[in-house]
């Protein structure tokens, strides 16, 4: 879009920006109750502020627990001399972050006048922190709370008075990227983190600074992501967006699961194996399937095509069965693909199309099924790493790991669920029904337990599924019913004119659903389905009960346990809770903010 | 000459059936809306239907594109009678373009895909002839400029050209008009009724709903007047407005007039 300049004229009039001593005179003391009410809730909260801190510089609470720790809780027992694998991974998180922000062109509004007021704010909490700690904490840290909240509330006031318009002027995106970044590699640095290594299953205390083992990949890692960022930026202008949009929701759905099977878990292939059976297995159902594909997708054949994707599900249905008695031994593999390219087929009558469709239709199915199997592959090869008590993932890496395909998985299973259980056929909404009530009558813990241990038990051998795999499939089915009661809310709120002005344009049943129906189902639904997510994201503490190390178990158990901090639980609880806090408050920002762009996109 | 059939002129009567109903029968549980209703649209005619306020004017147009699907008698859509095993609702429906009340536009797509989404997944249009096809279109109902806004940041008579102009890039053969202007001001009415008129004039075959008079009068070449579920008089517009033969018929006119 260009920039128009709005003449004077017809600009909304400003609304003149009031000074803070006025704003607290017409709202904290505009009449006496109204001041008797400021004063007692300002007391009752200096008071419990001054209890916290009390807890927090407490003689008792050694914080050298939590910054000894880091490595422990952000990645549990992953060997240190693997780490390189860790910061690759996290690198190229950064950098598809970056890419992400620039292909969506993310930019939040923030005017210099609420960076101000956020500064000036910390600045005053960090001065009355100052003067209200306990005496019992050392005077280096009263002073440096006042020097610090002086220093802040002195710059906020400057950055007002000398940046003229502060009320209007915005921060660029990319400032705001390199503010984020100078602080976090300035923490690293400077701020003394101590270091716990993993040895012959035990933790083995180590003091002394972070090395630039951690500092440095973390610093170069702003670098990437702030250098895709201005890229993508500049590219945006010459390629095809949406493109690059599409790439990036690929890359999301898939990547993160390359990276924790592929990278951290380093498989160790057997070369002649993959070479006489995964490869041509793949290389069998990326070309078949795609040929079969484009061939289906013709217009004239959607007839065959929904025959032949019968017969392909029936086929499916029958290679699990099979498995399921153990009739004939059929790699899992080749089960999923049968699966998939059943699915497909049924799909072939709507991508149906001119040639370029259909190839596309085709190419789709052809880079999807190399993916598939490569990942497959990589999944089913015992891994490499040197790991005394496994799984290889624990501590933030496996909390985030576990909630983020939680809501990857859930939510497509959320939507089929809704849509049956508002679907006209009786089998359809009875089924789903009956799933979502069972599941939401049922506490999370129950479910897990029956996925970690049932499950296997129920499963004939050969089936096997690992415990991770267990807990994330609970979480995924519990999630999901939750979920699917979220967008039932949405699909009711679409009006009846919309089915039908879909009908009589002459969309199919699954084109209305898809393009007319769902976009504005989950439109109404995302403030629920945001606060879904954030639970998931809590409750994968609850992994701790079926043996998995996540970031709560090693605060509460594993850190008091340490020869050197015993009972020193407090901290590291702290500490974690800032973090939870910290992720949960940003994914509801994030919603926030989609749902301003969204309403500003179609005002109504 | 069946009841259906009423009124048409000799040059009219041999050209083609494109909405045949006969004998059409239609109950909302006990309620019966429709109570047998006959009648035939041919090929390039404009036909429009009168009628008190829950006559069955909305139900019987909705049955002609099986958004309402009626219980006895036959409805026959350009030689394809819709019946409850058709297996290609969807193509039938493509042909039959539908304006609504209420406008029902997609409000989550631009105003260029209300227009092109359907020409681009069910016609399976390349989506940049497509785009052409909807700009000419919008061109036509005279709001090109609008291309690029949401369906909430227009006036009810913009949103309702863009409606038209949505079912007109499917290309159909048959337009069906549901009170297309009682939802707007009266400033925008004649906007819309322009557009209509014009498509008339076009050669459209289509069957409106309306309480527009004027419009009735100047461009409808028969007109069908319903009460009660049934069809109670068909005629042109110079029989309706001057010598109408049923009682009925007289007492509606002359509390609308
Ligand atoms: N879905 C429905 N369920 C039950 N009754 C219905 C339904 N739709 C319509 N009806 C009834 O059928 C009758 C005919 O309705 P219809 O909408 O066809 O009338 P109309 O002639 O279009 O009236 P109006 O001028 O008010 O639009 C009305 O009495 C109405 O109450
Ligand atoms: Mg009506």
């Amino acid at each position: 879009m260009s920039d128009v300049t709005v003449p004077t004229s017809q600009r909304a009039p400003e609304t003149p920006s009031t000074s803070p001593a006025r704003w607290v005179r017409e709202n904290l003391f505009s009449s006496v109750s109204n001041a008797i009410q400021t004063v007692f809730f300002s007391l009752v909260l200096l008071g419990l502020l001054r209890w916290v801190l009390g807890q927090i510089f407490s003689e008792e609470a050694n914080w050298t627990s939590v910054a000894t720790n880091m490595r422990l809780l952000f990645t549990y027992n992953y060997p240190t001399e693997q780490f390189v694998r860790i910061w690759f991974a996290a690198g190229a998180l950064f950098l598809a972050v970056g890419a992400s922000f620039a292909a969506w062109n993310l930019n939040p509004v923030v005017t210099v006048r609420r960076i101000a007021v956020a500064l000036a704010g910390t600045g005053a909490v960090s001065v009355v922190v100052g003067l209200i700690t306990p005496e019992a904490t050392p005077s280096s840290i009263r002073t440096g709370f006042l020097v610090v909240g002086v220093a802040l509330v002195v710059l906020a006031v400057l950055v007002t008075r000398l940046i003229p318009n502060a009320d209007r002027r915005q921060i660029p995106f990319l400032g705001l990227l390199i503010g984020v970044a100078v602080v976090v590699c300035g923490v690293l640095w400077f701020f003394p983190f101590g270091d716990y290594g993993f040895a012959d299953g035990a933790p083995t205390a180590e003091s002394g600074t972070i090395d630039s083992s951690t500092s440095l990949p973390v610093t170069v890692m702003f670098l990437i992501m702030i250098a895709t960022y201005v890229a993508g930026r500049a590219l945006a202008r010459r390629i095809d967006l949406g493109w690059l949009r599409r790439t990036m929701i690929g890359w999301w759905v898939i990547g993160p699961a390359f990276i924790v099977f592929l990278v951290l878990r380093d498989p160790e292939f057997d070369w002649g194996y993959v070479l006489a059976v995964d490869v041509p297995m793949g290389a069998a159902f990326a070309v078949g399937g795609a040929v079969l594909l484009y061939a289906l997708s013709k217009p004239s054949r959607s007839d065959l095509a929904r025959v032949i994707g019968a017969l392909l599900v029936a086929l499916a249905l029958f290679h699990w069965v099979a498995a399921f008695f153990g009739w004939y031994p059929m790699l899992q593999k080749a089960r999923f693909s049968f699966a998939l390219i059943a699915v497909a087929a049924l799909l072939a009558p709507t991508f149906a199309g001119e040639r370029s469709a259909r190839l596309r239709f085709a190419g789709g199915w052809f880079g999807f099924m190399v993916l598939f199997h490569w990942l497959l592959t990589g999944i089913n090869t015992p891994s490499t790493l040197d790991i005394a008590a496994p799984p290889f993932l624990g501590g933030f890496v496996l909390t985030v790991s576990i909630a983020y395909y939680v809501m990857l998985a859930s939510f497509p299973l959320g939507v089929l669920l809704s849509l049956a259980r508002t679907s006209k056929m009786p089998i359809f909404r009875v089924l789903s029904t009956t799933y979502i009530e069972v599941v939401r009558g049922v506490p999370l813990i129950t479910v897990l337990f029956f996925f970690s241990i049932m499950l296997p038990l129920f499963l004939p051998g050969g089936m096997g599924i690992s415990d991770l795999a267990a807990v994330f499939a609970g979480y995924t089915v519990f999630s999901a019913a939750y979920m699917a009661e979220n967008i039932r809310g949405g699909l009711q709120s679409v009006r009846r004119g919309q089915y039908e002005a879909a009908d009589a344009l002459g969309l199919t049943t699954v084109q209305r659903t898809a393009f007319i129906v769902l976009p504005q189902a989950l439109r109404v639904s995302i403030p629920n389905l945001v606060g879904q997510a954030i639970a998931t994201f809590k409750e994968t503490s609850l992994i701790a009960i079926v043996g998995g190390f996540d970031i709560l178990r090693i605060a509460n158990s594993t850190i008091p346990n340490q020869p050197d901090f015993l009972g020193q639980k407090r901290p590291a609880l702290f500490f974690i809770s800032v973090v939870y806090f910290i992720v949960a408050y940003s994914m509801s920002r994030a919603s926030r903010n989609l749902e301003e762009r969204l309403e500003a996109g179609q005002a109504r | 000459m069946s009841i259906a059939d009423q009124a048409l002129t000799e040059e009219m009567a041999s050209r083609r059936d494109m909405i045949v109903c006969r004998g059409v029968k239609k109950w909302f549980g006990d309620f019966q809306a429709l109570a047998g209703v006959d009648v035939t649209v041919k090929d390039r005619e404009v036909m429009v239907v009168l009628g008190p306020s829950g006559s069955g004017k909305s139900t019987l147009i909705r049955c002609i594109n099986r958004l309402e699907v009626h219980q006895e008698g036959e409805i026959i859509v350009d030689g394809v009678e819709m019946t409850n095993d058709m297996r290609n609702i969807e193509k039938i429906r493509s042909e039959v373009g539908m304006v609504f009340q209420q406008f029902n536009l997609f409000p989550h797509l631009t105003v260029l895909d209300n227009i092109t989404l359907a020409p681009i997944w069910v016609r399976k249009r390349a989506r940049v002839e497509a785009e052409a096809k909807a700009m000419e279109l919008l061109e036509r109902v005279g709001i090109p400029e609008q291309a690029g806004k949401f369906p909430g940041q227009l006036s009810g008579g913009q949103q309702q050209r863009v409606a038209i102009a949505r079912s007109l890039a499917m290309e159909p053969k048959i337009m069906l008009f549901d009170e297309p202007t009682s939802a707007l001001d009266p400033e925008m009415i004649s906007e819309v009724l322009d557009v209509m008129k014009d498509l008339a004039r076009g050669g459209m075959t289509m069957m409106v709903v309306t309480h527009e008079m004027g419009f009735a009068r100047e461009v409808a070449d028969r007109l069908v007047f319903m009460e009660s579920g049934d069809v109670v008089e068909v005629g042109t517009p110079e029989h309706f407005f001057t010598n109408p033969t049923e009682e009925r018929t007289k007492l509606f006119l002359s509390q609308i007039l």
